[in-house]
């Protein structure tokens, strides 16, 4: 079902993005390449990178001494992610791998760092994903995991679920002519597991210094883990 | 997230302007190179990538090429690429790693030249941007004046209505006062000195 869902909204996914979010994912997007420290010559696995967005940044970042494999288990998000980043010229750095996040095909300690923004929560089993994750990082490695999470106050939480529930879906009929995929986008949402609970798994996963950050009042939350 | 706001704000306009600029500039000296700026009036850095001719604009500060450390007075001041070591010497800027880094970002900067006349002219014709350019130079004449006529005031008021400040001739007078029971001091103890020997060699 999750496939189809992505399958459905692939062409006007970042279109949607920034519709639904007022352009703010692109910030929560910059805080997560801030918080990655990442370098000149990195390895870096933008996984679920769906269209490319950080995989974009990372690979302007790492430079051409660096690699950035974007991955994603859904061919038509990773379809629109490659045109997208050779329209933008990037090319050099980039390779683009359609890989289950439970079941990485890399080699143990391959990376520096693993993102994951907003695909954890469409995993089927988030633990072992994050124990893969967890296998193909180097040590010294980070995991930075951006997703959806619970507001931090009871306000917010409400207007949000009347904005996921209400709004959310008339915009996904109108814009993508698709109202049941941004259905499950809200459902998916609270089915996700809450910042606390999230920070548990990775230390279960192996992660070590977990922590996690809370953005625009909880609607979103990054976590950080690492490898040691 | 007002760093991130910040750092995409200042990315698209560096970007812009180095579009606008009358001359294609070339980046390759500084491919992959990171320049990260603190400044004391924010809490966050700005660090400056160069990649593809473009500039990235980031929070990143690991692993930088050159870190400078100052305030936005003192980016104000700096003009020229030789005023660097200047600033250095006299603490209003604290650089560490790669100077040239920092040198080749201050060469770029001042090899900006843009026409904004033309820029403009293209948006909305020639008349409307010789009238606008001609309103800019007098309301800046004007804040300058405006900005000259407040210091004396400020100044006036402070010195002579709230006597809070003492006027240049009042300090030297105190000054002079300060040398004078300086030059008594030493006379006595000179005195004291001569009385002192004069009592022990008896």
């Amino acid at each position: 079902m999750v496939a189809g869902v992505f399958h459905s909204v692939a062409k006007q996914y970042d279109v949607m993005n920034d519709l639904m979010s007022f352009g703010i994912h692109r910030l929560w997007k910059r805080f997560t390449i801030d918080a990655s420290g990442v370098r000149p010559g990195n390895s870096v696995l933008d996984l679920a990178g769906g269209t490319g967005d950080l995989t974009a940044k990372f690979s302007q970042l790492v430079g051409k001494d660096g690699k950035v494999v974007l991955a994603d288990i859904n061919s038509s998000m990773l379809n629109v992610g490659r045109d997208k980043l050779r329209d933008k010229g990037l090319v050099q750095n980039i390779k683009y791998v359609q890989a289950n996040a439970q079941y990485l095909p890399f080699e143990d300690n391959t990376f520096d760092i693993v993102t994951i923004a907003f695909g954890l929560r469409n995993v089927t089993d988030q633990d072992m994903a994050l124990r893969s994750i967890y296998r193909v990082l180097k040590p010294g490695g980070r995991l930075l995991i951006l997703e959806f999470s619970k507001p931090e106050h009871e306000l917010l939480n409400k207007a949000y679920d009347f904005y996921s529930f209400n709004i959310l879906p008339k915009m996904g009929e109108l814009v993508a002519k698709d109202g049941d995929s941004y259905q499950y986008l809200a459902e998916s949402i609270r089915m996700h597991p809450n910042q606390e609970t999230l920070k548990s798994m990775m230390d279960n996963a192996g992660f070590e210094q977990t922590s996690f950050k809370n953005l625009t009042g909880g609607v979103v939350a990054l976590h950080k883990g690492y490898k040691f | 997230m007002l760093q991130q706001v910040f750092t995409a704000s200042i990315e698209l306009l560096i970007n812009k302007v180095l579009a606008l600029n009358t001359e294609k500039i070339d980046l390759k000296k500084l491919e992959q190179k990171t320049l990260s700026i603190f400044l004391s009036e924010l809490k966050f850095p700005i660090s400056l990538t160069i990649n593809a001719n473009k500039i990235l604009v980031s929070g990143l500060t690991e692993n930088v090429d050159c870190t400078v450390k100052t305030s936005i007075k003192t980016l104000q001041v700096l003009k020229a690429e030789q005023q660097l070591t200047e600033l250095i010497k006299q603490n209003k800027l604290d650089l560490t790693g790669d100077i040239k880094v920092a040198q080749q970002f201050m060469q770029l900067a001042e090899s900006l030249n843009i026409d904004w006349q033309s820029e403009l002219a293209s948006h909305i014709g020639d008349v409307p941007t010789h009238k606008l350019m001609q309103l800019g130079k007098r309301v800046a004449g004007k804040l300058q004046f405006a900005s000259k006529q407040i210091k004396a005031d400020a100044s006036e008021y402070l010195v002579h209505e709230q006597r809070l400040v003492v006027t240049r001739s009042e300090l030297e007078a105190f000054n002079q006062q300060v040398s004078q029971v300086s030059k008594h001091v030493d006379n006595i103890s000179t005195r004291l000195d001569a009385l002192t020997k004069g009592y022990s060699n008896t």
